[in-house]
């Protein structure tokens, strides 16, 4: 049976929509599931109704894409006209039609029992803010540099889920996938839901540095971004191309806080605005054994060492003076976790899901602990990530939290080969990951 | 008898390791349980990437040894199985007959002040 797939609607009141060319993601004849993305075009908005002084839809979103999967599964084949290639399939040429075809399904059911439904296309609406508006990149899906991303797909009447993304590495091939468009996510969840990802680009989410960011007032981010402007001003001509690229990146990140932040949303319905975020997915791996605090004006920082390279020289000795480190026990660890899901709670009510740590490798052999001083968490890895995943239950016990429990799986299918560094996981973990977070929400969804 | 210590394969996909810390010098009698050396494994090397997959481990004696000598300082990098330290046995001297592989354990630890790479930032 040949099933016509058309783009089915999408509406965004005052506006017409623009879209692109398509372009594809797989070859006409492939064989594809049911709900996997095969296409995606570049949108735009052109005002018919609304007036010059409205905000445009997803206004702080200069990256916005829609791509769609087949409801069914099937042999794809392809409408050629529906791809013009070059430009034509990156400018939105196209007013949007929820009738243009982009080619059939043939399935091998005989049946004449499909619905309409079938053949309309399911749409995975995909927005990208950028870091700076000169990242305009025109290659791939959500191309570019981006201070967030987010996905979300839902049908007329529901109300998706959110998820925000706040780890670092250790969620990023989660959420993110192969082609960092959160399309594995997507594979296996038709529920309504989106999915954000706000990167560590440059700091990272350590709980301090969340709480700072939940916590502070507008004069409180005027003073951190004087104190910035200042050092760079003082540090005159020996401030490179790096230290202002890594300002400019830090002012725009702390000056947001993406627990508290809403999101605009455009499907069938058209435009509605939902969130803040139902879930917030955080990683044991961002907690550092130290943290920096500003010396005057008290908010936390953590910089990853390889984004402290990336900075220029003006920038690590800002760092370096500006700032004193502070150790963090467990204890402190336990407590900044505590603060922050507490406030989460009363901010915005959100589900607080923490990814633990790998606590187990297949390289070390020790057979006799007495070399080591106490207490050895101080010194041995794994018994810090031990003690650390212990102190995610004592605090999941009596909190509106849940344990992503990274340590469990690798155990079972095998750290070494999956997990070789601890915090860099294979595709077969990731994708048990994604199985995991969808459960939870799952749960949440009742 | 001679005893090597040579860069042993701790993960797999690792083609070097960074000298972090020496524990001994020289001459210095070692017993089983001492610290010989803190190394680093830098994954990127591997797997080009902007996030470094680093590991940091300590090797530990589990035999009592005379350190002859360091072949490499703090700061320098070792393939795997290139020699790092050579002992003589406590019991035999310096017996020159073939050698073999010191007896060692292997520790993941957390990255300290100590280190090479904290020192030198």
């Amino acid at each position: 049976m040949k099933i016509p797939l058309r783009l089915g609607p999408l509406k965004a009141e005052g506006y017409n929509i623009h879209r692109s060319g398509v372009r594809w993601l797989c070859e006409s004849g492939q064989l594809c599931r049911p709900n996997q993305v095969v296409a995606y075009f570049n949108i735009s908005f052109e005002r018919t109704g609304a007036s010059p002084s409205d905000p445009w839809p997803l206004g702080e979103e200069r990256e916005i894409q829609v791509a769609c999967a087949p409801r069914v599964g099937g042999r794809l084949m392809f409408d050629t006209a529906a791809a013009p290639g070059g430009y034509l399939s990156i400018v939105g040429f196209h007013v949007w039609d929820a009738e243009d075809l982009l080619g059939h399904l043939e399935t091998d059911d005989s049946s004449d029992d499909w619905n309409d439904d079938a053949g309309r296309l399911r749409l995975l609406i995909l927005a990208g803010r950028r870091m700076t508006p000169l990242a305009d990149v025109h290659s791939g899906l959500l191309p570019g540099w981006h201070g967030r991303r987010r996905a979300w797909w839902y049908d007329q009447g529901e109300t998706p889920i959110t998820l925000l993304s706040l780890g670092i590495c250790d969620l990023t091939g989660v959420m993110m996938g192969e082609q960092g468009a959160f399309l594995e996510m997507f594979r296996s969840e038709t529920a309504p839901s989106q999915f954000v990802f706000v990167p560590d680009h440059p700091i990272a989410p350590a709980a301090p540095v969340l709480l700072d960011q939940l916590e502070r007032s507008a004069t409180q981010f005027r003073a951190m971004s004087s104190d910035l402007r200042a050092e760079l001003s003082n540090a005159g001509a020996m401030s490179t191309a790096d230290d202002w690229m890594f300002a400019g990146t830090m002012l725009s990140m702390q000056q947001r806080c993406p627990i508290r932040e809403t999101y605009e949303l455009l499907s069938a319905s058209g435009l509605t605005r939902g969130g803040p975020a139902d879930a917030v997915l955080l990683s044991l791996t961002a907690e550092p054994p130290t943290i920096l605090r500003h010396k005057t004006l008290g908010y936390r920082l953590h910089v990853l060492t390889h984004h402290q390279a990336a900075a220029g020289p003006a920038i690590r000795r800002w760092l370096a003076n500006a700032f004193e480190s502070i150790r963090r026990t467990t204890d402190d660890i336990k407590r900044d976790y505590e603060n922050l899901t507490d406030a989460i709670e009363k901010s915005t009510g959100a589900h607080v899901i923490i990814l633990n740590r790998m606590s187990t490798s297949g390289g070390e052999d020790i057979s006799n602990y007495a070399p080591f001083d106490s207490p050895m968490s101080d010194t041995l890895a794994n018994i810090a990530a031990k003690e650390l995943n212990l102190m995610l239950h004592d605090i999941a016990a009596g909190r509106n939290v849940t344990i992503l429990d990274v340590d469990a799986i690798a155990a079972e299918i095998g750290g070494a080969e999956h997990l070789p560094d601890g915090v860099h996981q294979s595709s077969a973990i990731q994708e048990i990951l994604r199985e995991e977070i969808l459960a939870i929400l799952k749960g949440l969804r009742i | 008898m001679i005893l090597e210590f040579r860069l042993p394969l701790l993960i797999p996909h690792m083609s070097e390791a960074l000298i972090e810390c020496l524990y001994a010098v020289p001459d210095a009698t070692l017993k089983a349980g001492d610290r010989l050396v803190d190394l680093r494994v830098d994954l990127s090397s591997a797997f080009s990437q902007d996030c470094p997959p680093i590991s940091y481990f300590r090797i530990i004696l589990r035999e009592n040894a005379i350190l002859r000598e360091f072949r490499l300082n703090c700061g320098q990098y070792c393939k795997v199985g290139e020699l790092i330290a050579e002992f003589s046995s406590v019991a035999e001297g310096r017996d020159p007959r073939a050698p073999r592989g010191v007896r060692f354990a292997t520790a993941g630890i957390m990255h300290h002040q100590g280190m090479w790479t904290a020192q030198n930032r």
